[in-house]
């Protein structure tokens, strides 16, 4: 059973490989793919995977699915065709991904998860998860010390069919919720854009002019808010963001959005083709599948050490 | 021939099932896993007397031990006080006792906490939180028997953290003065994380006894 599906597998990739003229001397493939780079975030995840993978001799084969499950599912297709020796995934969806990571896994390609999540254990080698959890209560935590534990606050949430959306809100209101002086004016989706960000905010802002601030879900969004705010010559509303972009750090070192969190996309990305190398070369998985990278809370203290979502010893 | 065997099997399998089975309306049944299946404060009520408390007891070192340990030899302050998950990057975790004097209090904020001197030179050493609101996940963090792959997601095991700090607040901190702190005597075994370069501990306590 095994063996016919592996000569399947093979000669899928063979008439693949034709079709595309890929040298018969191609050394290993490694299939990275992630949601669209149009957010820095998923571009540096792809950067930092590219490297590592490169920097151990393998070709690389970089893809995105637009959180788009139907996309990933072809895009798995592709990576198992191409007979990648691993993936690495930034998945478009917990439950969604889970059978195309399974079919990946019944192709004889283990796939080697980032960022998100999915909903079963056994089907990935490992998950290299970013705490979104930690780090919006992290965020949180600085949003309300820089509020005094009161006032109103407007929330921007990220596209609610993505859970981590609903992770950072959760863990947002996990804090906030603590200080009944805390009292949320408007709630609304600007779906991780930043001209969303902006429109929503100037929206909000005309309905109610007395905010003191507002917490963001990504960084774009909060671009967004503190653009808006400052055309309308509010420069007193504390704006808190969520990913450590650059765009972000230089606004902190500018006095615009007060605070961000970082996530370690690049360091995770390489650390996941590591695990991906190890598994290929060894047959060894790491001891745990879930592996937690918590983030770091940047501020004026320490946004000169920032640069592509990794921060300078 | 083995599949016939195992469709066998299963069939006969399923026939006993159904003859020994009590029915159960699906619906409630789904109604009632999705309420009963995950109740964090519950696991945390059920585990706190018989093994958080005896473990952070037994694990625990002076503080000033523990502290001055992992400042000079991080590796053997972490296999004799510390915890942290296999993999991921987060901070070691120490378990510790402390007996000290309080120097300072904040009590206006809702994050309250009092500064302890453990040495006697009258400097915050350590810095106590007493709720409502606590920062972080410390307790859940020190202890070895839990880990977050036992979790279905992030959320879940976010949750059970902050059931911790939910739990001593109501079993303790809640109970405690909030005037006049200053100048009194503390003893808490609790856990911190490794803080940043200069930054002080932040204690989170499972035990804690404020006295004259």
């Amino acid at each position: 059973m095994n063996i016919t599906r592996r000569l399947i597998t093979v000669g899928f990739a063979a008439v693949m490989a034709a079709g595309v003229a890929m040298p018969s001397f191609a050394a290993d493939l490694i299939a990275i793919i992630t949601p669209s780079h149009d957010n820095p975030f998923f571009k540096a995840e792809a950067v930092g995977a590219e490297a590592k993978a490169k920097e151990l001799g393998y070709e690389t084969l970089v893809l995105v699915h637009d959180d788009d499950a139907n996309k990933q599912s072809q895009l798995i297709d592709t990576a198992i065709g191409r007979g990648a020796k691993a993936i690495i995934l930034d998945n478009a969806g917990s439950e969604a991904s889970i059978a195309a990571v399974q079919k990946a896994k019944d192709a004889g390609v283990p796939s080697f998860l980032i960022d998100r999540e999915i909903n079963a254990t056994g089907v990935a080698v490992s998950q290299i998860v970013s705490n979104n959890y930690q780090g919006a209560q992290l965020g949180a935590e600085e949003f309300v010390r820089l509020m005094g534990e009161k006032g109103n606050y407007v929330e921007l949430l990220g596209r609610e069919a993505d859970l981590n959306a609903g992770i950072r809100s959760k863990g947002y209101h996990d804090v906030i919720d603590e200080y009944p002086d805390m009292k949320m004016v408007a709630q609304q989706s600007a779906n991780w854009s930043q001209t969303e960000g902006y429109s929503k905010m100037e929206t909000i802002l005309q309905a109610n002019p007395d905010i003191q601030g507002v917490i963001a879900g990504n960084d774009t969004m909060a671009m967004g808010a503190i653009a808006a705010l400052q055309a309308a010559g509010r420069k007193d509303v504390i704006v808190i963001g969520f990913d450590g972009s650059n765009d972000v750090r230089d606004s902190i070192k500018a006095d615009g959005i007060k605070a961000t969190v970082m996530q370690p996309a690049y360091a995770q990305a390489q650390l996941a083709v590591t695990q991906a190398h190890e598994y290929i070369t060894t047959g060894k998985a790491p001891a745990e599948e879930k592996q937690l990278m918590d983030c770091v809370l940047i501020t004026a203290d320490n946004a000169g050490k920032l640069e592509t979502f990794a921060l300078a010893e | 021939m083995v599949r016939f065997q195992a469709a066998c099997t299963v069939l006969l399998a399923g026939a006993l099932a159904l003859g020994g089975c009590k029915f159960v309306k699906t619906e409630d049944e789904q109604k009632q896993a999705a309420a009963g299946a995950f109740n964090p404060d519950k696991l945390v009520a059920d585990i706190w007397d018989a093994k958080v408390v005896p473990y952070l007891e037994q694990r625990a070192g002076p503080f000033r031990e523990v502290s001055a340990l992992a400042a000079n030899d991080l590796d053997a302050a972490a296999a004799r006080y510390g915890h942290k998950e296999k993999q991921g990057n987060a901070p070691w975790t120490f378990a510790a006792k402390i007996d000290g004097v309080i120097v300072a209090e904040e009590t206006k904020s809702r994050a309250a906490y009092v500064d302890v001197d453990v040495d006697g030179d009258r400097q915050a050493d350590v810095r106590v939180s007493i709720g409502p609101a606590i920062r972080g996940t410390a307790l859940r963090d020190s202890l070895d028997f839990v880990i977050f792959n036992d979790f279905k997601n992030q959320i879940e095991w976010a949750q059970y953290g902050k059931s911790f700090n939910t739990h001593v607040n109501g079993a303790l901190l809640e109970k405690l003065p909030r005037e006049g702190l200053t100048g009194r005597t503390i003893k808490a075994t609790g856990a911190y994380p490794l803080p940043a370069k200069g930054q002080l501990p932040q204690f989170v306590p499972a035990t804690i006894a404020v006295g004259g």
